[in-house]
């Protein structure tokens, strides 16, 4: 008994012990105000130091939590039970929390900063006027593809796809708006097209791909394309320049006729409870020098024109990833299409799907 | 006979490789230079130092510690309370039933549990964070306690009890000083059986985490999405190591636990 005893004290006091030194660190890495702001991120999103860069500038503690998806994201919010003073998620889930009154509207005038921001970038069709968001990061979706495993194919063209000597070799990742909208690309229509009969002339078009597809997968593509086990992929180009990271043979390529630019938008969720912090942190990380040192550490490409004249030259003049506007007039953010157009264009992405075999 | 206990020997190599050749991978390239996994270039401790100087994940480590530490000690509280319930109940078809409950619980599968308790909390309103995950590691860690404790308990001769009393033993004094001492060594596997059900466990967590508390499955998944680092690996690696100095340490405390009864009682 005596040992149990004993055992039952030991633990507690190590828990205390822990207790304190948790409680230590949170204080030495923040500062001691109790106004926290809570941030919900992508994993690996941000850098940092500037975190730590921003606990020093504006006095509020930082709580930074991740999350692995929009969906994840939006159920944690929605429940309840939580208070995200920041979350950063894709236009489309934008939408979808506008329509879920799941947000709070952006007050213009406490973000000074956001005059640094590319006005290509604002006032999109997701969010008219940015009244609910203001974006953080954006890419774009083209192909990558290995030249050591090639006899010498670019991929200017989405029509490069369909070359015959391409047989087998061709990785799509797992979404219907990605790859119907490669197939309406192709054809020159818009990759938000709601026209029956483009869309089953987009599918006929894929369907002409098939024998050329090696498979349609989800993340693994990168691990597949940095061990040169397939020549080329359909994917972002977030996910090309990781790739392109871990093995320098890859090349990117948004094809002329056109692609898709989506983007991550930092929001305010209706269940924040420091929305003074909120806007402070947004104005922080829309800070010239701020962004610039993200996108550095990110990879990821940033809207912040004023960050682009502080970074380096090579990589934001790197057409694969900063598209000038010439090239970027060609590609399209992906509009809500509804709930009834997606169910449409999921039929004929399964029915893509079950013509491979 | 001889020939059957080499190829045994031989096939239990084989499993052992197996099972952690996975694993001894992952530490390997935690020294890795090269920032991959593809091809391994030079010894390196960076990794190791990255993990440290990050605050954030520390200090999410240390939550992590203190969940399966508290959750495991309250749970072993609770579930030893509960093995005694369950043997000296009278009514035999009670008994059965709250057993078969309580078996439930351990293969009703980790996704519905926590979805029910992320709805749960929600409804009647507890904040999710440190409270929310602690709760619902107890909860999950209790039926093990009791399936690790009832053995035992079952195992014991009840005229022990039957010769306390006739001695003169309060009920406090069997329960201290017959009973607590007989079952101390299924206490302690139950104990360590739930500090390890809590310290990995990743759906439960998914569900009632929230507010900035996380734990480390639950922040690897997350950070697993821009690709694995060679930083989980080192983490990998050190979570690897002590848990394998808590499996020693379980080894002292059982072989201690294998004394003859009669010192034990004693103490």
């Amino acid at each position: 008994m005596k040992e149990i005893t004993r055992s039952v004290i030991a633990i507690i006091l190590v828990c205390i012990a822990l207790f304190f030194v948790n409680d230590y660190l949170n204080k030495s890495s923040g500062n001691a105000s109790n106004d926290a702001v809570t941030i919900y991120n992508w994993g690996e999103y941000i850098d940092p130091e500037l975190l730590t860069q921003f606990e020093e500038e504006s006095g509020y503690r930082v709580v930074y939590e991740t999350f692995d998806s929009n969906e994840a994201m939006m159920t944690k919010i929605e429940q309840g039970g939580t208070s995200y003073d920041i979350a950063v998620p894709s236009e489309y889930a934008i939408e979808t929390m506008k329509e879920n009154d799941l947000l709070l509207p952006i007050d213009h005038s406490k973000i000074p900063n956001l005059t640094n921001v590319d006005p290509y970038f604002l006032d999109l069709s997701f969010d008219p006027k940015n009244k609910y968001s203001v974006p953080y990061f954006w890419g774009t979706v083209g192909i990558v593809y290995n030249p050591a495993l090639l006899d010498g194919q670019t991929f200017e063209s989405w029509e490069a796809l369909w070359d015959l000597s391409l047989k087998g070799q061709i990785l799509l990742v797992d979404g219907s708006r990605e790859v119907i909208g490669m197939g309406l690309n192709s054809l020159g229509y818009s990759l938000n097209s709601t026209d029956e009969n483009e869309l089953q002339e987009a599918l006929d078009k894929l369907n002409k791909l098939t024998p050329n597809v090696k498979a349609i997968i989800g993340d693994e593509v990168t691990q597949l394309m940095v061990n040169e086990e397939a020549a080329v992929a359909l994917t972002w180009s977030g996910q090309a320049a990781d790739m392109m990271w871990e093995n320098e043979e890859l090349d990117f390529s948004i094809p002329q006729e056109g692609s898709n630019l989506w983007f991550d938008n930092m929001v305010i969720p209706k269940t924040a409870a420091n929305v003074e912090g909120a806007h402070a942190f947004i104005n922080f990380m829309l800070g010239a020098e701020v962004a610039a040192q993200n996108a550095d550490y990110v990879g990821y490409s940033t809207p912040n024109v004023a960050a682009i004249d502080l970074m380096d030259e090579e990589v934001t003049s790197d057409e694969r990833f900063y598209p000038s506007e010439e090239l970027r007039d060609n590609l399209e953010v992906y509009n809500n299409l509804g709930l009834e157009m997606l169910g449409v264009y999921n039929e004929l992405f399964l029915e893509f799907k079950m013509g491979m075999n | 006979m001889e020939k059957t206990s080499k190829f045994a020997k031989i096939y239990l190599a084989l499993v052992f490789i197996i099972l952690y050749a996975p694993i001894l991978y992952l530490i390997l390239y935690s020294f890795n230079s090269g920032g991959t996994m593809n091809s391994f270039d030079t010894f390196t401790w960076e990794h190791y130092a990255a993990v440290f100087s990050d605050t954030r994940l520390i200090m999410i480590l240390i939550n992590t510690v203190i969940v399966a530490l508290l959750s495991a000690l309250i749970a072993t509280i609770v579930g030893v309370f509960g093995a005694l319930g369950i043997v000296f109940m009278r009514n035999k078809s009670l008994r059965n039933s709250i057993l078969s409950l309580n078996n439930v619980l351990i293969v009703s599968p980790d996704v519905v549990i926590g979805a029910s308790f992320l709805i749960l909390f929600t409804m009647i309103g507890v904040k999710l964070g440190f409270a929310s995950v602690l709760i619902s590691h107890i909860a999950f860690s209790i039926p093990i306690v009791v399936l690790m404790v009832l053995p035992k308990l079952q195992e014991m001769n009840s005229s022990l009890i039957d010769a306390a009393a006739d001695l003169g033993a309060t009920r406090k004094d069997i329960l201290t000083r017959v009973i607590i001492p007989f079952i101390k060594p299924g206490i302690f596997v139950g104990f360590f059986m739930a500090l390890t059900y809590s310290l990995d466990d990743f759906a439960v967590t998914f569900f009632v985490t929230g507010n900035g508390f996380t734990t480390l499955s639950v922040e690897i998944y997350s950070m697993a999405r821009a690709g694995i680092t060679l930083t989980i690996n080192a983490l990998t690696g050190i979570i690897f190591v002590v848990t394998l100095l808590l499996v020693i340490g379980y080894y002292f405390v059982s072989q201690r636990g294998k004394k003859p009864v009669g010192l034990g009682v004693r103490k």
